[in-house]
């Protein structure tokens, strides 16, 4: 038998130890009871998870409801102005430990906003591209902290809810950021253009205007060509508008679909095969709560750029 | 509604959840891009202090080499004229001296010229006073009369002075 070195022995019991959990979880879990034919053990039975897309609501304070992800939420606001107040609450020229941390994270969040915005509007466009990335991010990494989901509390309706539920899987939280965008997109496109040109855009009345001036001037030909094209033009700009209202939606639903599946991927998981099985799967969140926060705030920043980059050269 | 409702679309929750990204997007703006903000251009201000100052400091250091250089070279060249000239000056004391030493020893040799022609012409002039008075007496003696010595001496002297221009000649 080879010898064994310290570092390999202690591999290989944790491997023993993880392929004993594995296997415990498997075959005790819902998943091989229900397989083999055996009752689960009380230690390993998982409640079955309750799968609801609107979030639960915990209590109600004039007419504004109070839910779990609202909590969660909130809780994403006061982890991160804690975490940040703290690190630049004394800024010095050659920055700690916690300073450089809040340095880094705008750095290299501005360096994204100007690689894609340039450096002319990149402080216009950084600080909402970047909220929306902290917002997003925090939202979903605080979910894989063991407290959500766990803690049960009574709801408004009497049944048992979790006091904290990922505030992404509430379709309000991605619609809300999803409006803010759209709200600030479009107050780009006016600040940097101008009010009645960026309007403009897309209430393209110019032509059609040209046209009837030149109909009462008697050039019928070029009136109805310029009549004709106004309407294209018009229509052009209907559809630009419903491109960024229809914006509102695909954001809303790429962000909430992503995380309400990894939700229930995590729960699922964790209740077919208890115990460790549903580590890779929080590796797999970990992932996808950034991959979808850079998405989100990087179609903002896309969006911001064209809005603020002159459309249609005339 | 009724699908927007199953979906959990409610407009109180959401107005909550927009005034909450508000909230947070100040508190950002407060306690991280402000501040971050504002020690990063205030970084980069320092930097490109620095820099400019390091440049600056490089031309001055360049500029007071080339000074030097001059300076130098200036003092190279004052010494050098201050060389020549002492050698000039040199050159002519020395010439002066020789042109002294020459003269003094012209003017001696001169003087000690006079003083030799002078004696011999007072030689000359001795030796023919006695030579005179030599024959005067030898004539004397030999006619043993005292003729008129006057007229004697003239006879002489027209006899020697005939002999003289004719020596001379």
């Amino acid at each position: 038998m080879p010898k064994l070195g310290c570092a390999t022995k202690i591999i290989v019991f944790s491997l023993v130890i993880i392929l004993a959990l594995f296997a415990v979880g498997f075959v005790f879990g819902p998943l091989g009871a229900g397989f083999f034919g055996i009752k689960v053990p009380s230690f390993l039975a998982v409640p079955k998870p309750h799968i609801a897309l609107p979030s639960e609501r915990l209590f109600e304070v004039a007419g504004f409801p109070i839910t779990n992800t609202l909590i969660a939420a909130w809780l994403s606001i006061i982890v991160l102005a804690v975490l940040f107040y703290v690190c630049t609450r004394k800024m010095k020229l050659i920055p700690g430990k916690l300073q450089n941390l809040a340095e880094m994270a705008v750095e290299a969040l501005l360096s994204f906003v100007k690689s894609v915005a340039g450096e002319k509007h990149a402080r216009l466009l950084f600080p909402v591209v970047a909220t929306i990335f902290i917002y997003v991010i925090t939202n979903a990494y605080l979910a894989l902290l063991p407290f959500f989901g766990t803690i049960v509390v009574t709801g408004q309706e009497g049944t048992a809810v979790p006091l904290f539920r990922s505030a992404n899987t509430d379709i309000n939280v991605p619609l809300s950021i999803a409006v803010m965008s759209f709200i600030f997109v479009e107050f780009w496109g006016m600040k940097s253009l101008g009010t009645f040109r960026y309007l403009g855009e897309f209430f393209n009345f110019g032509q059609i205007g040209r046209g009837v001036k030149e109909l009462f001037m008697g050039k019928i030909r070029p009136a109805i060509t310029n009549i004709a094209f106004g309407f294209i033009n018009l229509f052009v700009g209907m559809l630009e508008i419903f491109s960024h209202l229809i914006r509102i939606i695909s954001f809303t639903f790429r962000l909430f679909g992503n995380m309400t599946a990894g939700e229930m991927l995590l729960l699922v998981s964790a209740f077919l095969i208890p115990l460790i099985f549903t580590i890779p799967f929080y590796g797999l969140e970990l992932l996808i709560g950034f991959i979808q926060a850079l998405i989100f705030a990087g179609l903002t920043l896309v969006f911001g750029t064209i809005a603020v980059a002159p459309m249609h050269e005339e | 509604m009724g699908g927007f409702a199953k979906l959990g679309i409610n407009l109180p929750l959401l107005i909550s959840f927009i005034i909450s990204f508000v909230i947070l997007f100040a508190l950002l703006g407060l306690f991280l891009y402000k501040p971050v903000m504002k020690m990063l251009d205030e970084r980069s201000k320092r930097i490109k202090e620095g820099m400019e100052q390091a440049e600056a400091t490089k031309e001055e250091y360049a500029h007071a080499e080339e000074e030097v250089k001059k300076l130098i070279s200036k003092a190279r060249d004052d010494g050098q004229a201050l060389v020549n000239q002492a050698t000039q000056t040199g050159e002519r004391l020395r010439e002066e001296a020789r042109e002294g030493a020459r003269k003094e020893a012209q003017v001696i040799v001169d003087r000690t010229r006079a003083e030799l022609e002078g004696e011999r012409d007072r030689i000359i002039d001795d030796l023919r006073r006695e030579f005179v008075d030599i024959s005067i007496s030898a004539a004397e003696k030999v006619i043993m009369e005292t003729l008129d010595k006057e007229r004697h001496r003239k006879l002489i002297e027209e006899a020697l002075e005939e002999s003289a221009t004719f020596r001379e000649n």
